[in-house]
């Protein structure tokens, strides 16, 4: 002991040295490790964090959610089911080779190819084909009329053909190349993933010399890294350790509204809430402005519907049900149901605080909850599954990153969906008439009427707009955006 | 003896074999990672379509055949989550793992053995409670908590240690410490316990009449008897200490299978977390193996053949 | 008889009473409803009063009573680190007393067995086993139990095959007594001190692995408390509300630390060997 105790002073000043931050460089703190590097497989938040910046993609949304071009100069539909983009020709892979329309066509079909395997297969499974019609032209075929195509080339990255056949799919995800800011210099495994600056970078030179990603999946832990200089920005955090991290002052907060909703599901098709009084009811329970002020802390905005505002699609003027937990209790009674006890699913990925929440304020209004919590994938097979495994209620934090109405309502209330336990023919029609044309005056006035639907069936109360939380030292300017994207070359050390 | 080893290697065998199978049917029982892979808006013949492109729409003991046939080659398999060779993948976090739990059972042998040594010595006094209360202190807090504590301390506060990460020994302080000190108390109230007993055995006192100090006496025969029940808890503790450093890994982000083993259960990667399981069971039963010979060499007593 | 009680174990004899009290007697000692929320008492210090109540220990991030927590917890904690050791205890002896008074193939197949229960971390096996079964309160408590009966079994084996080839267990055997007597009568009380140490640093475990699980999302159930769940839904406070985690924390230590020594004290007692000094 007494040895350790004389080797602690040695180790600090070792310890010390990495606190200086050499502004050159930028170290993020993750939640978790890269699953794949390749961008066509994993979609999860940390891999994308990462691979993004490894390559370019099709398309890119600009700060206000606009989508503009990044590979593509210009694109336009030469008929409802066709799209022609015109591509830039002055890009270069970072093994000096030129980026050709081939790639971008052998990225689509790449990521569309069954064989593949590609998790992420359903963003782009509408697209029937992709082919090279120029010398610097690509012309993509849709299966319908198909208005979130573009939404879905966002998350388009475009690989090297000849690299990835010569390497081989296991390998490139090993050592992925790609036409972005970055290159990867090192994956570490469940440490750290270090990325190199490419300065010939045909977007301008990058920001930082060398980002390096790091994978800490404690909270607190991420708090001290910041706190010491051990990390320059984090994100993954609740809106109390937000505010337990204001008082530091060589930190900032630095928040946006996303597209992603916290909603509430309730199953109208099986246990108590099969009766609308009591969805109603529930509706009406839930004090969503004590959840926005006291929970959230004011990390979040209040919304009407069950989609953010950040999402083609929102409307804003239908009227949201009003807090009266009076007439929630009567209408509980007026079905029967009160003291009936009702489920709430839930895993550890949800917001516990939210969930007793909600057990309180309707235990209020006369409905037992029992909260029922398994780990993720469980809850997924429950949530998904018949509506008797879906039980009453839980809590979802939605984003559908494509800011379109048809990424959040047709899966989550569409009959059919895996997500839907309602079936609602005049629903139905309003949303599969919104998914097939492409003029948005006629898309709106359907997700009008679809919403009308929603508010009056109650299959799910929308609680707030998400806000995104990041904790960065003072010093780095950055404006995050609502699609959660993290573009390192969008941040800069003032 | 070299026949019992064989035999005793044989029954490891089919023992890591036990594991293997508990852990296979328990883990498919639970799901498997499709839902997890799919994006939100997925369609149900979307989600049908990748469960039967990765295989678990396969009947179970299909799937437990072709495990085992890849096995029996061997071959590990590929992570359907991270798409990589399993054996690499595992093979990556393993040193991490080691230099975590040496460095644990340094603190916890260094200090819970002397201390223990100490509490029979000095039996009933002010030494023996306080020594009691400050082994027990590693073990009577959660480590999600005093990790933290740990590192607000050294850390954010002192500065002296890095908070999180795997850079060299000073990363590797704060975590050894932690995990450590939950086997710490263990060492020293067993070796108490043996300390004792063999304080009140007649050779002691013989020894003693013999004009023989206590200290000379606990040196030279006490500690190698009491060493037998040390040695048996030593090797359980092995796989304590990988079960603890599954928190301690995750509050330190430290790099190891612990915190590899419960992402991946998480994340349903059944390979990675059956192949972290054989190897704890491999290393745990090879432990025990040396534990018996050990038996054997410490105390002549226990024939190795019962 | 009076000589064994000094003051240091009547003072550990106390306190592990009023730790079983406050938990038995929680209903009646709680100054608030432990699960009823005030979202605009959230966060409070100790000793905040409100219009209508004082919280002597402060409020949680829900605004619920946190003294009332805790004493609910002890009720959570207790109960299932005294259940989950019962089964293994029971479980884990008998296999080890079998294995180590029979020996031959039964002891093989008992040690193989407990060899690979042992060789899977139990937190693994644990979390595996709640994604399979669902959490709840029994089959926490079973859970718990059925993963760590191999270590009671390795102990009483150990100490069995001591015991047995002592001089005054062949003279029984020679006199015609029979196993289960034997057994019950000769070994179990010879064994029993090592049995006692393991399950007394078992039950401090055992509410520490509650709280592990806890951590992982998988112990005691949201709004019921444990001292576990309380201090793993307080850690995230750790710098803002520091109460919730440091009186939880301070009882478990004290509670650990208290079944430790009863069980080194009652260790001390039980062993024959060291009667009499």
């Amino acid at each position: 002991m007494r040895r350790l105790l004389l080797a602690l002073p040695v180790l600090a000043l070792t310890a010390g040295a990495a606190f200086a931050q050499p502004k050159d460089t930028l170290v993020v703190d993750m939640p978790g490790d890269v699953a794949t590097m390749d961008p066509h497989l994993q979609w999860d938040t940390e891999s994308y964090t990462v691979y993004r910046n490894i390559f370019d993609n099709l398309v890119t949304r600009d700060v206000s959610g606009k989508i503009v071009p990044q590979v593509a100069t210009a694109w336009k539909y030469t008929d409802d089911k066709t799209i022609v983009f015109d591509l830039r020709s002055d890009i270069t892979f970072q093994d000096g080779s030129k980026l050709t329309p081939e790639d971008v066509a052998f990225s689509i079909r790449r990521i569309i190819n069954p064989d593949f395997k590609s998790p992420q297969l359903s963003q782009f499974d509408q697209i029937a084909s992709a082919e090279v019609t120029g010398p610097a032209q690509v012309t993509l075929k849709t299966k319908t009329t198909y208005p979130a195509l573009m939404a879905q080339l966002v998350k388009l990255s475009i690989v090297p053909k000849a690299y990835v056949e010569k390497l081989g799919d296991q390998k490139f995800n090993q050592e992925p190349m790609g036409s972005g800011p970055y290159r990867l210099r090192a994956w570490q495994r469940g440490v750290q993933s270090t990325l190199d600056a490419v300065d010939t970078h045909w977007r301008g030179k990058p920001p930082f010399k060398t980002v390096t990603f790091r994978a800490v999946p404690d909270i607190p832990t991420r708090l001290a890294d910041l706190r010491t200089g051990r990390a320059d920005i984090t994100y993954g955090l609740s809106p109390d350790d937000a505010e337990a991290m204001k008082a530091e002052k060589a930190l900032q907060l630095l928040t946006v509204p996303t597209e992603r909703i916290a909603y509430l599901f309730v199953n109208p098709t099986a246990t108590a809430t099969k009766d609308k009084r009591v969805r109603q009811a529930i509706a009406m329970a839930i004090d969503r402005e004590s959840i926005i002020s006291a929970l959230q802390q004011g990390y979040a905005k209040p919304v009407n519907i069950v989609l953010t505002p950040a999402n083609f699609g929102y409307i804003a003027d239908i009227p949201g049900w009003p807090h009266d937990p009076a007439k929630a209790r009567a209408l509980i009674k007026a079905a029967g149901a009160e003291g009936a006890t009702i489920k709430l699913i839930t895993s550890p990925a949800y917001d516990r605080r939210l969930n007793e929440a909600v057990q309180q304020m309707l235990g209020d209004v006369g409905l037992k909850v029992e909260i029922s919590m398994t780990d993720q994938p469980t809850f997924l097979k429950r949530r998904q599954g018949t509506p008797e495994e879906a039980e009453s209620l839980s809590q979802g934090r939605w984003s559908c990153a494509c800011q379109d109405a048809d990424g959040v309502i047709f899966p989550l209330f569409r009959s059919g969906s895996i997500w839907s336990k309602m079936s609602n023919p005049a629903f139905d029609a309003e949303v599969d008439a919104a998914r097939v044309t492409l003029d948005e005056a006629k898309r709106l006035s359907h997700y009008r009427k679809a919403f009308e639907i929603l508010r009056e069936e109650v299959p799910g109360v929308g609680l707030f707009q998400n806000v995104a939380i990041y904790l960065a030292r003072k010093e780095l300017k950055w404006t995050p955006t609502a699609n959660e994207a993290f573009f390192v070359t969008d941040m800069k050390w003032q | 003896m070299i026949r019992h080893l064989a035999g005793r290697l044989g029954q490891a065998l089919v023992a890591s074999f036990g594991v293997l199978t508990i852990v296979f049917f328990v883990m498919r029982l639970s799901g498997d990672p499709t839902l997890l892979l799919v994006p939100e808006g997925a369609t149900a013949e979307q989600i049908a379509a990748l469960r039967h492109a990765l295989g678990f729409d396969r009947p179970l003991f299909v799937q437990y055949l072709s495990y085992l046939a890849d096995l029996a080659r061997l071959d590990l398999g590929e992570s359907l989550v991270q798409r990589s060779g399993v054996a690499g993948i595992v093979a990556e976090r393993i040193p991490y793992t080691v230099e975590l739990a040496a460095g644990a059972l340094v603190v916890a042998l260094g200090i819970g053995i002397p201390a223990g040594v100490a509490m029979a010595v000095w039996r009933g006094g002010m030494v023996e409670r306080l020594l009691a209360g400050f082994v027990l202190t590693g073990q009577s807090l959660p480590t999600f908590w005093s990790g933290i504590l740990l590192i607000l301390l050294f850390g954010v506060h002192l500065r002296w240690l890095p908070t999180s990460g795997a850079d060299g020994l000073s990363s590797l302080v704060m975590p050894a410490i932690a995990l450590g000190a939950l086997t710490m108390s263990t060492f020293a109230r067993m070796t108490r316990i043996a300390v004792l007993d063999e304080l009140s055995r007649d050779y002691v006192s013989a020894a003693r009449a013999r004009g023989l100090s206590l200290g000379a006496a606990v040196a030279r025969h006490v500690l190698r008897n009491a060493a037998i029940p040390v040695v048996t808890i030593a090797a359980l503790e092995v796989g304590n200490l990988l079960a603890g450093a599954v928190i301690v890994e995750t509050v330190f982000a430290w790099p190891g299978i612990g915190q590899l083993a419960i992402q991946s259960i998480a994340a349903r990667d059944f390979l990675i977390v059956q192949t972290v399981v054989l190897f704890v069971s491999v290393v745990y039963i090879g432990m025990n193996l040396l534990a018996d010979i050990a038996y054997a060499v410490i105390d002549p007593r226990i024939r190795l053949d019962r | 008889m009076s000589a064994r009680f000094s003051p240091g174990i009547v003072l550990i004899l106390l306190l592990l009473a009023a730790f079983v009290l406050a938990a038995a007697g929680a209903d009646l000692l709680s100054p608030a409803d432990p699960l009823r929320q005030s979202l605009l008492l959230r966060l409070r210090e100790p000793g905040f009063a409100s219009r209508t109540a004082t919280y002597w220990l402060g409020t949680d991030d829900l605004g619920r009573d946190l003294l009332s927590r805790i004493l609910y917890g002890a009720r959570a904690s207790l109960l299932v680190a005294a259940l989950s050791v019962s089964v293994s205890l029971v479980v884990g002896t008998a296999l080890g007393l079998l294995a180590g008074w029979f020996r031959g193939w039964t002891a093989v197949l008992i040690m193989r067995f407990v060899d690979t229960m042992l060789s899977i971390p139990a937190i693994l096996l644990a979390v595996l086993t709640v994604a399979v079964l669902g959490p709840g309160f029994l089959k926490l408590v079973m859970v718990l139990g059925l993963t760590r009966w191999p270590r009671y079994t390795r102990v009483a084996y150990a100490a069995t095959l001591q015991v047995a080839g002592l001089p005054y267990i062949k003279a029984a055997e020679m006199a015609g007594c029979g196993a289960t007597r034997i057994l019950w009568r000769h070994i179990l009380p010879n064994i029993a001190g090592p049995l006692m140490v393991v399950a007394t640093s078992e039950f401090g475990l055992m509410i520490l692995f509650e709280a592990g699980l806890s951590f992982l999302g998988l112990g005691i159930q949201p709004p019921y408390p444990s001292w576990g769940s309380i201090m793993s839904a307080g850690r995230q406070y750790v710098t803002r509300a520091w109460w919730l985690t440091v009186f939880p924390g301070a009882c478990l230590f004290v509670l650990v630390l208290c079944v430790n020594l009863f069980g080194d004290w009652l260790r001390d007692r039980v062993d024959p060997r060291s009667r009499g000094r």
